[in-house]
This record gives C-alpha cells, structure tokens and sequence, in this order.
C-alpha cells in the first residue's frame, strides 16, 4: 500500500496540472477567505469562513483531484496493471488515495491555523476536528464514486462540478443564513449538516448536545458516500 | 505418477453482456510447458485468459490455477507474472520506479537491476515511461512480469513491437525461466513462434477449441508445400498443378521427402535450377486459414 502511495506521490508532484489545481488554487481560495474575513464574518459569523474554507479545500483539493487522478490511472490502465499483482483492491485504492488525503488535511490544518492566529481560536476544537474528518471521509467516498463515472480526466472536469459547486452553495446557504429556516432541507444536502456543526465547533453558543445531533445526518452522509462508492467504482474502462 | 497441472479447467462458460464468450471449455496446462492459446479475433481466448488471470471470474465451470482459485490474489499472485497485452504504466513514473513498484507489489524479491538487464534497459532506468519507443514499454513489461523468476507465467503477445534482437533476447530469458521450471502461458499473433517454441498449442474459435495439441498434430492435418521457380525456357516439370500468376510453382504433398527426391532428380536429369527452392510442413498460418474457411460444426 505504501509503495502504492509513493508512486502516487510521485505522479502527482510531477504533473504540473494536477498541482495547480489541487494544491495551489484551493489554497489561494482559502487565503482570499482568510484575506477577506471581515467581510465574511459580516455575512455569516467567523465559524462560517472556517467552514468555507474547509468545504473549499474538500471540494477541489480533494474530491476533483481525486476524481481526476483515479480517471487518468484507469484510462492508461495503470489500475490493472495493480490488479494484475499480488495487491489486493482495497490496498491499491488506500495506496491511490492516500497521498491527496493527506495533502488536503495538511492544507486544511496550515490554512486554520493561520486563521486561528487571526481571528481568534475555535470554542470547541474537538468538535472541529470530528466535523472536518466527516466532512473528509465523504468527500473522499464520493470522489471515489464519482470516478466510476469519470472516463478520463478531461471527463473528470465535467462530473465533479455538481457535487464540488453544490458543496460550496450548500455550505454558503448553511453558513449565511443558519438553520431557523428550512433547517431539516438544509440538514438533510451534503455537508449542510457538517457546516452547521463546524460554525458550532467555532462559534459555540450552542449547547453540545444539540451539535452532537448533527453529527447523525453527517455520519449518514459518509456512509451513503461509501455505498455509492463501492457500487459505483470501475477499475478497467468500458470497453 | 502425475504432477497437478499448473492450470485446469473444467468446462468454462463466459458470458457477459449476453455474449457467450466462451462455450464449455476445457483444458489442462502441465507444469513446466509452454502453452500457446491461439485463435481467431474474437475467439474467447482474452476472456479464457482473464478468467485463468484471475481478472474476471467464470460463469460456470471450475478453474485451478496452481490449484487454487484464480481469484483469490493473495495466494496465487505471488506465485504468478502477467505480462498483459497493452502495458499499464504510468507515463509520469521512470523506468526504474515502475520496475520497483510493480516488484514490490508482485509479493516476490528480486532486483530492479537484475529484471532492467535481462530487458536491456538499465541506461534507461531513469527515463520517464512517457519517452519509451513502444518496443521499450514491451521490454519493461517483460521484466516486470518476470520479477522474481515466478514459477507461472502468462505472456500476452510479448513481442508485439519488438525488434529482432529485442525479440531474441526475450525468448532467451524466456529459455532461462523454462530450464528452472516455470510454466509459460503464451497467446501471439505471430504463429511462427509459437509453431517453434509451444510444446502444445490449443486453437480456439467460437468460443471453443478447434484444435489442440502438439505442433505435429496439428499440422499433420494439412500437406507440406514445396516451392520452386523455373528460369525461362525450362522443360516443364511432371506436376500436378501448373504455374502460378509469378511462374512460380507449388507442389502439396503429404510425403514431403519422396516428392522432394523426384522433384531434385528430375531437376538433376534435365539440369534445371530450382530458383527459391523451399520444402517445409505446413505452417499454422495454413491451419488457421483452413479454420476461418471452414464452417464451425456443431
């Protein structure tokens, strides 16, 4: 597995586009957020710029990436050449996917705490933490789901608009307006319930018990995404 | 006292997308041969082999390969190399990484170095794959497959793209596998080296074998051919069959040696040159025109 994951390494670092557009864009996004927090905050509260820019990093450097990069290993049939050793399958796609997971968390972990420094510490970092690894464990199953519909990587820039744009609108829609109204829709979309959660870790306000509720139709989140992903997943093209 | 076969199979059917790939097939592999699966395009072989490769799983019937199931990774792949007919490499990795990843993974030790020298490929080891000739892609999946001199190994058109030396080279590492025991599943295009090299051949078309057996058998079959050209002026020789369109001529014969000695005598009696003179058996070309022609029986 860890073979695996070097090589991915290795291929990610030396394809310029892949770096551009999962390392470098989703971070100068999240500078801008962190460069623009008063107006943000204005908007919606300062836990709602730390969810934007969570839901930025796991929209475009995780999930799009990943989409992108598991559609290039099959289409030039790297990934049978895997299957084609003594490596199991589920080694093979923790090997693939390990290197952008951890980039992201990286990401995520730099860009909030340059954050934290300027806008003060989140109330409840635990509760951070957990939200954040929700709101990364789904991201990365629907990648992984998305990719079995993904052809290429051409392809991929088409599938992963309506889920890494839709992320985006849900968290803003969550984030901006709160959840008196229309809560259990807005709870109910991806990643609706984890921005609420995440703008309690940061804000607080909210006694702990109602925010653990919300970590119900998170985790029901993640394991639609791993169902979709096991179903939906193609190791060989269409042929 | 027989040794288990390294793959049997016992009456495969594959079916995918309502297409009857392959019908009640059945054969063995013993250890230690070299096997070629031939047929015609869309014969089933590429799916007969998925399924003993262990990347597609049969829709009826049993299949063994080393005496376990094919599926199952974990006990049959370390014992197994694959060279697959369209090379899976990452374009961005070098030749050397590849080796070692693919190395790593097959469950068996061995050297990069050892594997990139038997291909020559070691002033290559750090040339992206990307910028390998096709011929080169072919060698590093040769060398990938036989990492750690596997005790089976399938070959997919190996020497697709491959020069002549390159091609040599090939069959020698080959040789060197066979002289420590392995067994050798190849499938190619080009049936002179499997007419050559194959101690058995199994011929499928439709789905099912047509033939199968030795070289010998099979082309026991079909007569020898006798080739020669006349300069102008010649005598006509007593044959059968006239010239061809080119004034060549081309005697079919099922005892090669006898008709060859009159041919010859006769050449000598009239002082005649034979110009392109070739006496040979059949080759497996003519067999498998013969199977496209024929109509399948049922």
């Amino acid at each position: 597995m860890f073979s695996i994951a070097r090589s991915e390494l290795l291929q990610i670092l030396r394809n310029r586009a892949v770096l551009i557009s999962s390392l470098i864009m989703p971070l100068a996004a999240s500078a801008f957020f962190v460069y623009q927090r008063d107006v943000f905050t204005l908007i919606g509260s300062v836990g709602y710029v730390g969810a934007v820019i969570v839901f930025t990093i796991a929209a475009f450097s995780l999930y799009a990436t990943t989409v992108t990069t598991l559609a290039a290993r099959r289409q030039n049939l790297f990934l049978k050449r895997m299957r084609s050793t003594a490596a199991g399958d589920a080694a093979i796609l923790t090997g693939l996917v390990l290197p952008v997971s951890v980039i992201s968390l990286v990401q995520v972990g730099v860009i909030l705490a340059v954050f934290t420094r300027l806008s003060g510490a989140p109330t409840n970092v635990p509760l951070l933490v957990v939200a954040v690894a929700a709101t990364f464990v789904m991201m990365l199953a629907l990648a992984v789901a998305t990719a079995g519909v993904t052809n290429s990587p051409e392809h991929a820039q088409v599938t992963t608009l309506p889920l890494s744009l839709g992320v985006i609108a849900v968290t803003s829609w969550v984030g901006i307006t709160g959840t008196e109204q229309l809560g259990t829709l807005k709870r109910i979309l991806p990643g609706g319930a984890a921005t609420e959660l995440i703008v309690h870790a940061w804000d607080g306000g909210v006694p702990l018990s109602d925010s653990l509720l919300l970590l119900a139709p998170t985790t029901a989140w993640v394991v639609v995404a791993i169902a979709l992903a096991s179903r939906m997943f193609r190791w060989e093209p269409r042929r | 006292m027989t040794t288990t076969p390294a793959i049997d199979i016992d009456r495969l059917n594959v079916t995918y997308g309502g297409f009857h790939a392959v019908k009640d097939l059945s054969f063995q592999v013993e250890q230690g041969e070299l096997y070629a699966l031939l047929g015609t395009n869309g014969a089933g072989k590429t799916s007969t082999l998925e399924v003993v490769e262990g990347h597609r799983t049969a829709s009826s019937g049993t299949v063994r390969v080393l005496g376990k199931n094919p599926a199952d990774r974990r006990a049959v792949r370390p014992r197994m190399g694959i060279m697959l007919q369209e090379s899976g490499f990452s374009p961005d990795l070098t030749v050397a990484e590849s080796a070692r990843l693919i190395g790593r993974l097959s469950g068996r030790t061995d050297s990069v170095d050892r594997v990139l020298r038997v291909v020559d490929l070691t002033d290559k080891a750090d040339t992206r794959v990307a910028q390998l000739s096709g011929g080169e892609k072919r060698r590093l999946d040769f060398a990938t497959a036989v990492y750690g001199r596997p005790e089976l190994i399938f070959l997919d058109e190996p020497t697709t793209g491959l020069d002549i030396q390159s091609r040599d080279a090939l069959w020698n590492a080959v040789e060197q596998l066979r002289q420590d025991g392995s067994t050798i599943v190849l499938t190619t295009h080009y049936l002179e080296e499997a007419q050559q090299r194959a101690d058995r051949i199994g011929l499928m078309h439709r789905g099912t074998f047509r033939h199968e057996g030795t070289v010998a058998e099979l082309t026991r079959t079909l007569p020898a051919a006798i080739q020669f050209s006349l300069p102008a002026g010649a005598p006509a020789p007593l044959v059968q069959a006239g010239p061809a369109a080119d004034g060549s001529y081309v005697i079919e014969t099922f005892d090669l040696q006898t008709d060859l000695k009159q041919l010859l005598d006769w050449a000598h009696a009239h002082d005649v040159e034979l110009s392109g003179l070739s006496a040979a058996p059949t080759r497996l070309d003519d067999v498998f025109r013969a199977i496209e022609s024929d109509p399948v029986s049922a």
